[in-house]
């Protein structure tokens, strides 16, 4: 077995063992994506050198007997919305084509400090809207399970990376599902974290409120190392939670399935949701029952709701969040126009693409006057609602098991030409993000020829800890080749 | 719900001409319908929420970036600032 | 037709933090461009602010010496507009839940008491600035005043004259100064005002349509600016056309203001809850804390002084305009032993006059309040003459000596003894003849060259008012 294509806990274990080097284990992915990127496309930039530098920094001190993080030495791809000092920075867009920070987004300082090499920048749907990847300014990623096909958005760079051993770990976002679609349609494992768990300074802000970084690996156990490194609170990020965040990997096989409560909301089978998809979805569940859970059908009644007050709200942090980019003090200008606002207006008519620009209209609109309350204050309300929904129906049990898409990858333009079809990808997901709530896509089978399926396991707030066990549980048992890099 | 397309593209400071708006006017449409969905409930009062307080920051000074980092993605500088077109203030 | 204008004051105050609002770069004036900036205050992407503590603790404190209520829930919320100085294109400040409200300004406006109601007053971060010049390439950006703390200050439309409004502003940077929370430097910027104008005809209790003017940047800049827009409407009225609702951009040096935008111009702000903030919660213990913190304010200690006191409204101000001076100045009322009166004389008269020349503030001389009364109570009981007093406070503010060494030393001491007086006038008499026949006569004011014989007999020591009556006692007999 190639070194690219090693979880990182194996990878973790042979570094300490003295079995091999962080420079061997790098150099092992930078050649696996020499071969293979120019069909995934999963990379924006490339930082190989600077990769290879901490891999030697971490190598010398290994020799020299320090103990390190536990991911020290592995090396890891970062979405391309997330601030890298020194690296440039573009979130997709040809509005940030020349961007580069002067300072890392917190994530990156916590990657940097465990001494881990970073890889380079992932691709990525332009600013995080965008379900496939194809809103990309750069390139389209292909799904490396299918080459055909999108590898999820927005965050399908780092599904496509993690996928085809172009990284052991990766950093993406979740705003609406941009990490668990993905890492559904690639077969991969992906969290979106309470809100709060993960600093979001260095963040790209495309939904303030919804927005989350969090980790993607081929493993649950590896989620979870990168998960215990990234979360933690930030005093920067004011809405970062303070509280003892633990480590989350000691404890995973410590877990018993025996009278673990499983709610299946039956919003989410319903017919937006691909027959087969549904089908090895219930059967992954029904294992888990077999084995001892138990199972309880609930109702999550405001889900049809969700993804209008998702987009109302997503849309009007956005337009906001999104007006900075006017050409005066960083990234694109355009060279027509006279005059101040013309200035403003091309440079964002012609940095910006086409999704960007409708969400962004979108949301100006559900904030202006005489239309704030009929659709940003109702989309709140909203919000309270199903929040409140989750709440209650976690009275009732430990975790909620979902379909993460409610379909597999499709075909690169399929969807392209019709926005509101775009947007149905994500009903299995928002509800996760407007309720703040933790998520972890899993993969648990694949249909048709060899497209991934994956299980959503939503737990209440900071409940990553059962997410963890039981999908590492459900990995154990399933019998599935789960963590294989696809063949390429 | 017809919406004033021009009016949202100038509010957002995106150029949009004449022969686009027949085509945006469609896209927001089909937006706002969908977003329209939503239930017969009273709006929310956006009241902050007094059981999670928001940890404030000392006042201390903390460094700043160097002039050149402040303005290493200028697209235009003068003297030490950024550049636009001439505004009255 | 009588009118009356109706006037609203928004006033912006730099706060003295030693950090900005949402981030830790320096709070100071003066900074090279773009030197005093961070990620942060230049709205860079993926950065998010921090709410400084102090900022809350200054409105706070503000809120109280205006008698309003704290809100002790709020938050900031999101003004979105686009404008090159301002980096984020939304300011965050707040919108329909300011930590201030419903408080009140009594003013001394040319001795009577005017109550101002305070609509509210909330935080929020300043821009940057524009830079313009024939020769550059354009309009040129500085971020350093990017997130500078501001609290605004919104005043009811209580003002029903420029005077008024000008008192109201000055009282307000004294406040502020006295709570050691803005310098309230206007020519560095740390006070400006935005102006609301209507007329009226007089005893309508309607309303007029309110136009708003901006760049108003000296308080004197705002009388003219009021009395410009009252005149300016008056004549629209009287032409028989009608006042729009409209923002106006005054121009100082040009004694006028031109429309900056119409109603259907006016801005859509989208205001909405900054979801990168939390809310912000004060403790009733806090508050209340800061409220008994409270010192006595400006304008309450200029009618207490009047009162208690009995000093003119004018000194009285000008005492309580400079704290070392008002500090001193009760310090010498809490020793007792003279009239409050003359110590305020030669605290306003020789004292400043003598610190301005030399460049210096009070507490920096050798003067204390012992020693001014100690100097004034002499020159009360007639133990030195006014004019040696001249000479002795000098001393004291440049030496620390008291006043009897002075005295001694320069040989002030006062002759006051009528006894002594007496034999000197007498002396003086006998040497002019010619001058008391004059008076006899009829020409009452030889008087005073006759008791000037005497001081300059008695060296300067006499005591002029004893002489002047010994003298006249004489000639009489």
């Amino acid at each position: 077995m190639n070194l690219y294509e090693m979880s990182a806990a194996m990878l973790a274990r042979k570094l300490r063992n003295k079995e091999c080097s962080s420079q061997e284990i790098t150099q092992s992915v930078l050649g696996r994506i020499q071969a293979v990127e120019g069909q995934v496309g999963a990379y924006i930039t490339l930082t190989p050198e600077q990769a290879l530098e901490t891999a030697k920094q971490v190598d010398k001190r290994l020799a020299a007997g320090e103990k390190l993080a536990p991911l020290a030495g592995i090396p890891i791809g970062i979405k391309d919305n997330i601030c890298t000092k020194d690296v440039v920075t573009t979130c997709a867009s040809k509005m940030l084509h020349n961007f580069v920070p002067p300072y890392s987004a917190y994530v990156v300082r916590q990657v940097e400090r465990a001494g881990m090499p970073i890889l380079g920048k992932l691709n990525m749907d332009e600013f995080a809207m965008g379900s496939s990847c194809e809103n990309s300014h750069y390139k389209k990623t292909k799904n490396p399970r299918d080459l055909t096909r999108v590898p999820g958005g927005s965050s399908g760079g780092s599904a496509a990376a993690v996928t085809a051993g172009e990284a052991i770990l990766a950093l993406g976002s979740d705003t609406g599902g941009s990490i668990r679609q993905p890492a559904a349609y690639c077969g991969t494992v992906g969290l979106k974290p309470t809100y709060g768990s993960v600093s979001r300074y260095g963040l790209v802000a495309f939904a303030s409120s919804l927005d989350q970084i969090g980790p993607l690996g081929r493993t649950v156990e590896d989620v979870a190392m990168l998960y215990s490194l990234i979360s933690g609170y930030d005093p920067k990020d004011a809405t970062s939670v303070n509280r003892t965040y633990t480590d989350f990997v000691a404890g995973l096989n410590d877990f018993q399935v025996n009278g673990l409560k499983i709610g299946i909301p039956k919003e989410y089978f319903g017919d937006g949701v691909d027959q087969e998809i549904k089908e090895k979805v219930l059967a992954a569940i029904k294992l888990l029952e077999k084995n001892g859970a138990e199972v309880k059908e609930i109702s999550l009644p405001s889900t049809d709701y969700a993804l209008s007050a998702y987009y109302i709200i997503a849309c009007a942090e956005a337009s906001s969040n999104l007006a900075r980019f006017d050409g005066v003090k960083y990234g694109y200008r355009s060279g027509k126009g006279e005059g101040l606002t013309e200035m403003y207006e091309y440079t964002r008519r012609e940095g910006f693409g086409d999704e960007v620009k409708r969400r962004i209209m979108l949301g100006t609109f559900v904030l202006s006057s005489g239309y704030i309350d009929a659709y940003y204050k109702k989309a709140k309300a909203t919000q309270a609602i199903i929040a409140d929904e989750f709440r209650a129906a976690f009275e009732q049990v430990d975790l909620i098991m979902t379909p993460t898409a409610p379909d597999t990858a499709f075909r690169i333009g399929e969807r392209s030409a019709d926005p509101l079809k775009m947007y149905l990808s994500d009903i299995c997901t928002v509800t996760v993000n407007i309720a703040g709530l933790p998520a972890l896509s899993v993969p648990c089978g694949e249909i048709g020829r060899g497209l991934p399926v994956g299980l959503q396991m939503i737990a209440p707030h900071f409940g990553e800890d059962l997410l963890f066990k039981a999908a590492h549980y459900y990995e154990k048992i399933s019998g599935l080749r789960l963590a294989d890099v696809a063949a390429l | 719900m017809e919406i004033d397309v021009m009016k949202i593209a100038r509010l957002s400071r995106i150029k949009v001409t004449e022969d686009e708006l027949a085509h945006f006017q469609k896209e927001m449409q089909n937006m706002i319908n969908m977003v329209e969905k939503l239930p017969d409930i009273p709006v929310a009062s956006l009241a902050p929420d007094k059981d999670h307080p928001m940890g404030l920051r000392k006042d201390e000074i903390q460094r700043s970036l160097r002039r050149d980092e402040v303005l290493q993605n200028a697209p235009e500088t003068e003297a030490g600032c950024f550049v636009v077109p001439n505004v009255m203030d | 037709m009588e009118y009356e204008m109706i006037v609203g004051l928004e006033v912006h105050a730099e706060l003295s933090t030693h950090s900005k609002i949402y981030c830790g770069c320096k709070n100071a004036f003066g900074g090279e461009v773009n030197s005093q900036c961070c990620e942060i205050c230049t709205g860079l992407p993926g950065t998010l602010p921090s709410l400084n503590e102090k900022v809350v603790e200054y409105a706070i404190k503000m809120g109280h010496a205006l008698g309003c209520t704290i809100n002790p829930v709020t938050k900031q919320d999101r003004k979105n507009y686009f404008y090159p100085d301002l980096p984020k294109a939304y300011q965050i400040s707040q919108y329909d839940l300011p930590l201030c409200e419903q408080g009140h300004l009594d003013v001394l406006v040319e001795d009577e008491v005017k109550r101002i109601g305070i609509t509210r007053i909330h935080i929020e971060e300043d821009a940057g600035k524009l830079l313009h010049d024939e020769s550059f390439s354009g309009s040129l950006v500085d971020f350093n005043r990017c997130g500078v703390p501001l609290i605004e200050i919104v005043s009811e439309p209580d003002f029903r004259s420029s005077k008024e409004a000008k008192a109201y502003l000055e009282a307000l940077k004294q406040i502020l100064i006295y709570l050691d929370i803005s310098d309230g430097k206007m020519q560095e910027g740390s006070i400006r005002c935005d102006v609301n104008v209507s007329v009226r005809e007089k005893g309508s209790d309607i309303f007029g349509t309110r136009v708003e003017m901006k760049n108003v940047n000296t308080f004197s800049g705002a009388v003219r600016a009021i009395e410009y827009e009252a005149a300016r409407q008056i004549e629209v009225l009287e032409s028989g056309g009608t006042i729009s609702q409209e923002t106006r951009r005054w121009d100082d040096s040009k004694g006028v203001n031109v429309l900056l935008r119409s109603k259907e111009d006016a801005m859509d702000y989208r205001y909405f809850p900054e979801p990168d903030l939390g809310a912000i919660v004060v403790s009733e213990a806090l508050i209340r804390q800061m409220k008994d913190a409270l010192p006595e304010l400006p304008n309450k200690k200029t009618m207490r002084y009047m009162r208690e006191f009995e000093l003119p409204s004018f000194d009285a101000g000008l005492l309580v305009e400079n704290r070392d001076k008002a500090r001193f100045f009760e310090a010498c009322t809490a020793i007792g032993g003279c009239s409050p009166k003359n110590i305020a004389n030669w605290i306003l008269g020789d004292i400043t006059r003598i610190l301005r020349e030399n460049k210096q503030e009070l507490p920096e001389s050798c003067i204390t309040p012992e020693k001014l009364v100690d100097m004034v109570a002499r020159i009360e009981k007639g133990e030195i003459s006014n004019a040696a007093g001249k000479t002795i406070v000098e001393v004291l503010l440049a030496e620390d000596k008291d006043v009897a060494q002075i005295v001694e030393e320069k040989g002030l001491g006062q002759i006051s003894d009528s006894s002594a007086l007496e034999d000197l006038a007498r002396e003086v008499l006998a040497a002019n003849e010619k001058a008391v026949e004059q008076y006899r006569g009829g020409k009452t004011n030889v008087l005073g060259f006759l008791v000037g014989q005497c001081m300059k007999a008695s060296k300067g020591k006499g005591n002029p008012a004893l002489l002047r009556e010994i003298m006249l006692k004489l000639i009489e007999e």
